[in-house]
């Protein structure tokens, strides 16, 4: 049973079955929590969103429809719920690198500098440019999926990608640069003999 | 090939659906130009980001939803028939729920909500598209359902997320404040107890907010939360704050550490 194709089980709960919407939560709702937390760095608003899309299922489960993509469909709910919440309460703050969540320790510390480097890269990126990537990278959706998700053509997806692909590489590039900087300086700064000699702190 | 036409094809290139030919063209150009090969890596390394973990407690949040839900839903005059039959074998602490005031309260709440919606409903036939605007004050009802929902669950830890849910709106919805109210007075856990006081003293600006939380001094039967109480009794400088300590101080059996507390805020205040 909870290897069943989402569309079944959706399937299930528009015909009645309730209960059957936790597996699908159990499925979707680390993906959903990223694509929100990735989108907006913010935790809390992400949970409640996620709780939002769900509510949602629910209540407009008599529209879905037996061969929709079941994944499509989610995320159609989840950018609207968004867009909905950020209509009632306009974004205040830009996002802050301190809201971002702690990155992992990885094998290497480069790799982990890298990912930094980038989660700080795509914070940067507009958000309908941020969005596309999460949508394409992150969520698995397809290229024809996000078109109609979007409203656009193909061939317009497949556009924006690329532009926010760029647009990706030279915020990277930018702060690569800038560390790389940051640490000469400080390399430099270490190698100056401090007047009047060193204090332990 | 120059970089605009690999543009063209390098998204289709990064989900491994171009044509041997074309693959191989890509492959060509990456090899000799910087810009469009770092794109590439760029992409891979999007992989490498982190995937963040959602609260454990999200689960628990999500059944009261349901539970909040279906609640709503077994009780609809019409339609959801096939819910409703289901509803018998959900739980029948719904029902027990539903027949506590505060339940009754929030299924007054739900009816309101489906009632919106069914007049949304009715009002034409909706496209399968989902055009899912204008639906923020039935959502916003909801959540306070849940929140309601929580407060009443047999698990202590349950209501203690009810509590933390329920501050995370700007605004005490009346029904939560009250709801919260009870909590503060009645909850079996001392912590759920302390967490409701936390909850509600961030409102404590509202005057009926504040008056509120002071006046269940008087009721209050945890020592840690009179202390609270007490502590927050000096840190407002409630006018009647002489007056409230004189009372409890005449209260019979007071605990000895209560009553060493009420010495020291009532010195405290001359
Ligand atoms: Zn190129």
């Amino acid at each position: 049973m909870t290897l069943a194709p989402d569309e079944d089980l959706m399937l299930q709960v528009r015909d009645g079955a309730g209960e059957t919407l936790g597996v699908l939560f159990d499925r979707y709702q680390t993906p959903l929590f990223n694509f929100y937390s990735k989108l907006t760095g913010d935790r809390t608003l992400s949970e409640d969103l996620v709780q939002e899309v769900f509510l949602r299922i629910l209540k407009y489960r008599q529209s879905y429809r037996p061969g929709t993509p079941f994944r499509a469909w989610v995320y159609q709910i989840a950018r609207n719920a968004r867009i909905d919440h950020f209509r009632k309460f306009p974004p205040q703050t830009a996002l802050e690198p301190e809201m971002l969540p702690p990155v992992l320790p990885t094998d290497s510390a480069q790799e982990q500098q890298e990912v930094e480097l980038l989660q700080r890269a795509l914070q940067q990126l507009p958000e309908e440019k941020r969005e596309i990537l999460l949508l394409c990278r992150f969520q698995e959706l397809k290229y024809e999926e996000i078109a109609v998700l979007l409203g656009c053509e193909l061939n317009t997806v497949r556009t924006r990608i690329h532009r926010a692909l760029q647009d990706l590489r030279k915020a990277f590039h930018q702060l690569a640069h800038g560390t790389m900087l940051k640490k000469a300086e400080a390399a430099a700064a270490e190698s100056i003999p401090p007047r009047g000699g060193r204090h332990e702190v | 090939m120059k970089c605009e036409h690999i543009a063209e094809l390098l998204p289709d290139y990064l989900q491994g659906r171009l044509s041997a030919e074309q693959h191989h063209n890509v492959e060509a150009h990456l090899e000799q130009c910087a810009d469009c090969s770092e794109e590439v890596v760029i992409w891979r390394k999007l992989s490498l980001l982190p995937v963040d973990q959602p609260d454990p407690a999200s689960r628990a949040r999500f059944e009261a939803m349901l539970q909040a839900y279906k609640a709503g839903r077994s009780n609809q005059p019409e339609g959801g028939t096939e819910w409703r039959k289901r509803a018998s074998v959900w739980s029948w602490n719904v029902f027990h729920w539903l027949r506590s005031p505060l339940g009754a309260a929030a299924w007054g709440a739900a009816l309101l909500a489906i009632g919106v919606f069914a007049g949304l409903r009715l009002a034409g036939p909706k496209p399968p598209s989902l055009d899912l605007a204008a639906m923020q004050s039935e959502l916003a009802s909801m959540k306070q359902l849940v929140v309601l929902s929580m407060l009443q669950q047999q698990s202590a830890s349950a209501r203690l997320e009810g509590v933390t849910w329920s501050t995370r709106d700007q605004q005490l919805d009346p029904q939560v404040l009250s709801a919260l109210l009870h909590t503060l007075r009645y909850d079996a856990s001392v912590d759920v107890r302390l967490a409701a006081l936390d909850a509600l003293s961030r409102h404590g600006r509202q005057p009926q907010v504040h008056k509120a939380i002071l006046d269940s001094l008087q009721q209050q039967q945890s020592p840690l939360v009179q202390v609270a109480l007490i502590d927050l009794l000096l840190e407002w400088r409630d006018p009647d704050a002489a007056q409230r300590l004189q009372a409890l101080q005449q209260a019979p059996n007071l605990n000895p550490t209560v009553r060493q507390r009420v010495e020291w805020a009532r010195s405290k205040l001359n």
